[in-house]
């Protein structure tokens, strides 16, 4: 059953995403998105496209299957999709009931996502089914910090964001080693809550 | 740690901002009436709501997500704990609470910085069964 309270949570978001978190975050954070996204080859799966402001890291010539559950941050992603110099497809779907084949890609990519996926684990382990024996997870993500006073602030704030957009506590790193990841790498940006992340799925993982 | 003019300007201007108000608002809002335990509590709220309010509305757009909030909001608490319990018990002036803000900011904007240089940078996981790393040094021995 489709995710209707997500999806419609991300349909409200949708108007005010640009203005009220992601442009000032997204010009920050450009350079390091560029980094991480430079490593892009083959069939690239990326979560979520939000409204397509991650497009302006990616490398040109690529192609890319951008997801997004809500059709709102689709929408708005359309244009910026179209101004991208490569091959890239917007395709409304749930990352916890993802239509795509087993071993579909060689690339997945989260742009702070796994921040507001419900059931992390479980979309972790869906994405790693998507990706083929050997291939690589990428990731650029907030998590909750383990120093004080930075989790209590977090957590004071988590009720409230959880709400309209993310959540602020979670600990993406150990999710993807429970979803069955190998991790390759975990690079601090800004204090231990952003980071980029790379796994990758076992060449030997046959299990779904 | 973030060396960009632009955000480094940032930075210090969004917890200048955030001290400011919030040295201000709890100046206007404590007096020596108000209980110091209870008056520190309700001016560290005050400036948590004060920076959360700043950031969303202005300096998120401008300067960045975490690094402006998490930084803001420690200043907010900060300066709200220190002007709310000094309106208790003491005859400073509101000039004086504003330049002990302003302090209180630059110090807990350099202290994030001092932090965020420490754990920036690759943390490398346990290298795990199947990790590439230990592959290929297996493949090696």
């Amino acid at each position: 059953m489709a995710d209707i309270d997500t999806m419609k949570k991300w349909d409200r978001a949708a108007p005010f995403f640009d203005i009220m978190a992601g442009e000032g975050a997204e010009k920050r954070w450009l350079e390091a998105k560029r980094a991480l996204f430079s490593h892009m080859q083959g069939d690239v799966l990326l979560l979520a496209a939000g409204t397509g402001l991650d497009f302006a890291a990616l490398p040109p010539g690529r192609r890319v299957t951008a997801i997004d559950i809500s059709a709102g941050m689709l929408s708005r992603a359309a244009p910026r999709a179209r101004r991208y110099a490569g091959d890239l497809q917007l395709v409304q779907m749930d990352v916890n009931q993802l239509a795509f084949a087993d071993a579909s890609f060689d690339q997945v990519y989260t742009s702070c996502t796994l921040c507001s996926v419900p059931r992390p684990v479980h979309a972790l382990q869906a994405l790693r089914q998507a990706l083929r024996p050997g291939g690589t997870l990428f990731m650029f993500e907030h998590t909750g910090s383990r120093y004080f006073p930075f989790n209590l602030m977090l957590h004071a704030m988590d009720p409230l964001s959880r709400r309209s957009g993310p959540s602020l506590t979670r600990d993406t790193v150990a999710n993807v080693a429970a979803a069955g990841f190998t991790l390759t790498s975990v690079n601090h940006l800004f204090l231990d809550v952003v980071k980029t992340i790379t796994a990758v799925r076992p060449a030997a993982d046959s299990t779904p | 740690m973030e060396f960009r003019a632009w955000y480094c300007f940032g930075d210090l201007l969004s917890n200048a901002v955030v001290a400011l108000l919030t040295a201000l608002a709890a100046d206007a809002l404590f007096s020596p009436d108000w209980s110091m335990f209870t008056a520190m509590v309700a001016a560290m709220a005050l400036g948590m709501a004060i920076a959360n309010a700043c950031c969303l509305l202005v300096l998120m757009r401008c300067f960045g997500a975490m690094e402006i909030m998490l930084p803001a909001m420690l200043t907010g608490m900060l300066v709200g704990m220190a002007v709310g319990m000094s309106r208790t018990m003491s005859g400073l002036a509101t000039l004086d609470h504003v330049l002990l803000a302003l302090v209180i900011a630059l110090l807990t904007t350099v202290a994030v910085w001092g932090l965020d240089q420490h754990l920036s940078g690759e943390q490398l996981p346990q290298p795990a069964p199947g990790n590439p790393r230990q592959r290929d040094r297996q493949a090696q021995e």
